[in-house]
């Protein structure tokens, strides 16, 4: 009996292994942090030391390079640029990443253009390049180690947790949600495509959740299943506002081939990156340009991609749209449960945002089968042509299609109207638009045109206000 | 054996074909889409095979919208500037100069507009 004792002592200590750090307290390997089907394997996490969890600030002062301030040496925070009198953001990458890749001080770059804010890029690389189950424990150490941070601004500065938005992607929105879980209060949480192994269905302790900060909101660029489409973010709904552009599975721009993908315009290591995990880095990509387009975002609420297609939600309500990204707190109709917004983005690099119009089109003349397009004209200029319909067109018949613009025209002032069938007709058809109306998605301002007679196949038709 | 090398060739053939399929439809060489490296203009969905300057890669971009800087069609398939979308016309005054070296550029304009 005395003999298996400490047999018995060791598997205890097996199954239920626990490690504890000085500051950040204690850490299991109990359920629900393994021996889930979520987590089957027992892992973790490493020392903060292994970690090294660095907080590299810049400010309006400092926007090039980064001052490193740390939580354990109060006075490194006093000597620097930090400003109580301003908001902190909180960036934190994923796994394989560092936190002196060149996106987050990107982030910060532009977030001071538009505003005076502490932008402090949380770097774990000690923790983030190993194997994924062992990252996505560390993720326990850095959320641990951002709750201190706060706490220290807190208790030393006198600084009010809720001035703090921790933006973290893939596996560093889960360190913002073990953050948020620990340091109660925390302003804002923005999950940049939640990593989905390991925490997709568990226990809302163990991921980002609604209840992590006054606010979270999600964006989702890699909603897919891992097996088969190898989708590394989540598709559940983790925050008060969640974003699905463009259905929130397959973003375009993602499925270039692999030589286009990798050389890259902006280089070989972007490229790379992309070739990887192209859907799953457009979350920050889609985050960074919000910054600087404001409401070239909208989201459109709707239960799904194909509901909002065909129209659902749109156009946004009186009180406005829920702009996905940096200016998603503006929000007025927050609830205490999740909310779905769905939404289309462009496919090139800086030129993801776009405008939501609904296009309503009565024809007149010839019928044929073809297609039709329209641009529109405003005080700040002109979009592309947009197909609004493809098929048979026949006469006095009204065809509406929604489009998506790359620019906002402003008030419009007038529109044009270009057919194509693309096939020789010796008879030359010709249509016409007699009347277009186009609806606004940001506010529903609707727009009517029209036009006379009827115009042959690539020939213009301008319509003007009636 | 000569049954044996008519079922080599028909796989040989069907394998050709479904590799020519899947190319034309995987966007390799043709029905490219916006981003993707061309080399000429048909290759591209757009229509236009585009590079910024004389020692950058081409991809395939959108046409010229209306107001837009623009290339009339050039032999070289490749632009500078793209060609205006339907029903526009890139307005430029043609030089010698500017034909041998992919450098006349306009405005897409609406040749109906007064």
């Amino acid at each position: 009996m005395i003999g298996i004792l400490p047999i018995l002592f060791l598997v205890g200590a097996v199954k239920g292994g626990e490690v504890c750090y000085s500051r950040i307290g204690c850490f299991t390997d109990n359920v629900p942090w393994s021996g889930t089907v979520e987590r089957l394997s027992a892992q973790l996490p490493w020392s903060p030391e292994k970690i090294n969890p660095r907080f590299l600030l810049y400010t309006k002062a400092n926007n090039n390079n980064f001052q490193e301030i740390s939580a354990v040496n109060p006075s490194t925070i006093s000597a620097s640029n930090f400003r109580t009198n301003r908001k902190t953001r909180f960036i934190i990458h994923g796994f394989i990443d560092k936190g002196e890749e060149s996106w987050l001080s990107n982030m910060c770059k532009t977030m001071l253009q538009v505003e005076d804010v502490n932008c402090i890029c949380v770097d774990w690389v000690g923790g983030s390049r190993t194997l994924y189950s062992i990252a996505a424990n560390n993720i326990r150490v850095v959320g641990a180690e951002v709750a201190y941070f706060v706490d220290i601004l807190q208790k030393n500065f006198g600084y009010a947790p809720a001035n703090v938005h921790v933006i973290g992607h893939s596996l560093g929105s889960h360190a913002a949600g073990e953050a948020g879980k620990r340091k109660r209060g925390i302003g804002r949480i923005t999950g940049l495509d939640p990593a989905e192994p390991y925490f997709q269905g568990t226990p809302s302790e163990v991921r980002l959740d609604i209840t992590d900060g006054n606010f979270v909101d999600v964006i989702h660029t890699d909603a897919g299943p891992v097996i088969p489409n190898l989708g590394l973010g989540m598709s559940q709904v983790a925050g008060h506002l969640d974003f699905f552009p463009n259905g929130g599975e397959q973003m375009p721009g993602c499925s270039k081939n692999a030589l286009s993908q990798i050389i890259d315009l902006d280089g070989i290591w972007q490229g790379t990156r992309d070739f990887v995990a192209c859907n799953h880095l457009r979350s920050y990509k889609y985050y960074t340009e919000s910054i600087l387009k404001r409401d070239g975002f909208a989201g459109y609420p709707a239960s799904n991609y194909n509901t909002f297609t065909s129209g659902t939600g749109f156009p946004c309500a009186s009180s406005g749209c829920a702009l996905m990204g940096h200016y998603a707190d503006s929000y007025t109709k927050v609830t205490s449960s999740s909310q779905r917004f769905y939404s289309n983005t462009g496919d090139q690099n800086n030129a993801f945002s776009r405008w939501r119009y609904k296009v309503s089109v009565q024809t007149t003349g010839a019928s044929v089968q073809g297609y039709f397009h329209v641009s529109l004209f405003g005080p700040n200029g002109n979009t592309r042509q947009y197909q609004v319909y493809k098929g048979s067109i026949s006469s006095s018949n009204t065809y509406s299609g929604f489009i998506d613009v790359e620019m906002d025209p402003g008030a419009l002032n007038r529109v044009k109207f270009v057919w194509n069938n693309n096939v020789i007709n010796p008879l030359f058809p010709s249509i016409g638009a007699s009347s277009i109306t186009v609806l606004d998605g940001r506010n529903g301002r609707s727009y009517r045109f029209c036009g006379s007679g009827t115009v042959r196949e690539e020939v213009l038709q301008t319509l003007n206000p009636c | 054996m000569a049954m044996a090398q008519y079922q080599v060739k028909i796989m040989l053939l069907s394998f050709t074909l479904l590799l020519a399929v899947g190319i034309a439809q995987s966007g390799l060489i043709f029905n490219l889409d916006t981003g993707e490296l061309c080399l000429q203009s048909l290759q591209c969905k757009s229509g236009c095979c585009h590079r910024k300057d004389g020692v950058s890669l081409a991809r395939c971009a959108p046409l010229a919208a209306e107001t837009q800087k623009c290339s009339p069609w050039h032999l070289y398939g490749v632009y500078y500037h793209c060609n205006c979308e339907m029903g526009l016309k890139c307005n430029v005054k043609h030089t010698i100069v500017g034909v041998v070296t992919n450098t006349d550029f306009g405005y897409c304009k609406d040749p109906n507009d007064p």
